[in-house]
């Protein structure tokens, strides 16, 4: 059995993105393309490269420490940390800004990756599609679990054995509703069908 | 000490028999949805399980007036399934024992919490009030036999508490899943199915005592 979790506002009580925007001023800008995206109104990886293109110029390190500092829904944490085998965090992010956070939560994690020079993303190399990493897992015999929030996270969902969408820090991206078997709302009832998944 | 039994509510159908355009979760029962009425009945449930379809929103947004923490289960092939189906989705990830119950049923609080103290597995009717129904032949000893559509001691209305292990898909009708697992340990109800207009009217008269 192998749990693949979203990060953003599924492990993290807090979105990333705008937790960057914030600390250096670009909210605005940054809040409208999030939450075009998390609608489904702009494909997620448009969206991703423009938002690389506004955060690119921004020293990598201190992302990284902002980012490292991000809460975690504290339960669910729990679970991974006592299941670090069965579980993997998979997130559109760029590796080099979540190093720290993925530290945290502790488990394997899978992210877009980018070329860093002198502190700056010089380079966006991979984009990462979700439903490759569902697909590599299942090719290994494992019956997979994909939980997240966003309309980046369909396909995956569609590729998974059984996905769950959840609502904790927001409403579940509408077009997930047509192909989840479960949505959560609460953090203590998501972590009870993870331990009856096991 | 195994965990205490999960509750499955089947919510995902379409009520056409009803013909009141809702989904019978919303179907208002004296001045409340009929879940409300079951989330009351079920408050102390720790894994509650709604299985979910036709009008799936509306169902979530009125569900989460009262409690956030129910499991939502979907049925997405609600309109070629029936009740078999929606349970089976519910209780495939529950806990080792599951009381199903049917998201148009009212059953008595004092048979509720009877139903929810009672262990392993069984079977409930109630005495006949409809001639459109499944009717059980029951031993001497309460045992359920058979079910039948054309007659029967009592009318099977549910609820049912099943082992996971014992359940395999089905399609059809939830009563067709416990047939190859008879006789099974029955007991009578207080049990009122909402499939009509006129079983709507007897409800909304009963619990008016509730």
């Amino acid at each position: 059995m192998k749990f693949l979790f979203d990060l953003d506002g599924t492990v993290t009580s807090q979105e990333t993105l705008p937790v960057i925007a914030n600390h250096f001023g670009i909210s605005k800008e940054m809040e409208e393309l999030t939450k075009q995206t998390v609608q489904g109104n702009i494909p997620f990886v448009e969206s991703f490269i423009r938002r690389v293109n506004i955060l690119g110029d921004l020293p990598v390190s201190e992302v990284d420490n902002l980012l490292g500092q991000v809460p975690l829904y504290p339960l669910l944490h729990q679970f991974i940390q006592e299941h670090l085998e069965n579980c993997a965090v998979i997130t559109g992010n760029l590796d080099c800004w979540c190093k720290q956070l993925n530290a945290k939560v502790g488990c394997q994690a899978f992210c877009s990756h980018a070329i860093v020079e002198d502190d700056r993303v010089v380079k966006l190399e991979k984009i990462l599609r979700k439903e490759v990493v569902v697909d590599h897992f299942r090719s290994l015999g494992e019956t997979v679990v994909f939980v997240g929030d966003g309309n980046n996270d369909l396909e995956a969902m569609r590729h998974a054995n059984f996905s769950i969408a959840v609502g904790l820090t927001h409403n579940p991206a509408k077009s997930l509703l047509s192909i989840v078997d479960y949505i959560f709302y609460n953090e203590k009832a998501l972590c009870r069908q993870l331990s009856q998944l096991l | 000490m195994s965990p205490a039994k999960s509750v499955v509510i089947s919510c995902a159908g379409i009520g056409s028999r009803l013909g009141l355009g809702l989904t019978k979760a919303l179907v208002q029962i004296n001045g409340r949805s009929l879940i409300s009425w079951q989330l009351e009945l079920f408050k102390d449930v720790e894994d509650l399980r709604i299985v979910i379809g036709f009008q799936a929103n509306d169902i979530i947004e009125e569900v989460r007036k009262y409690r956030d923490d129910v499991t939502f289960v979907f049925n997405h092939r609600y309109f070629e399934t029936k009740t078999g189906a929606s349970f089976f989705l519910g209780a495939r990830h529950a806990n080792e024992f599951v009381l199903e119950w049917d998201g148009d049923l009212l059953v008595h609080p004092d048979d509720v919490k009877m139903i929810l103290a009672t262990e392993g597995e069984f079977l409930c009717y109630s005495e006949k009030t409809s001639d459109d129904a499944v009717f059980v032949k029951v031993d001497e000893e309460d045992n359920v036999l058979s079910f039948s559509r054309e007659y029967g001691d009592y009318e099977w209305t549910g609820p049912a508490c099943m082992c996971k292990k014992h359940l395999t898909y089905s399609s059809q009708n939830v009563f067709n899943m416990f047939e190859p697992l008879l006789p099974m340990k029955g007991i009578k109800v207080r049990a009122y199915d909402i499939d009509t207009y006129d079983d709507y009217q007897r409800v909304s008269s009963i619990v008016k005592d509730w």
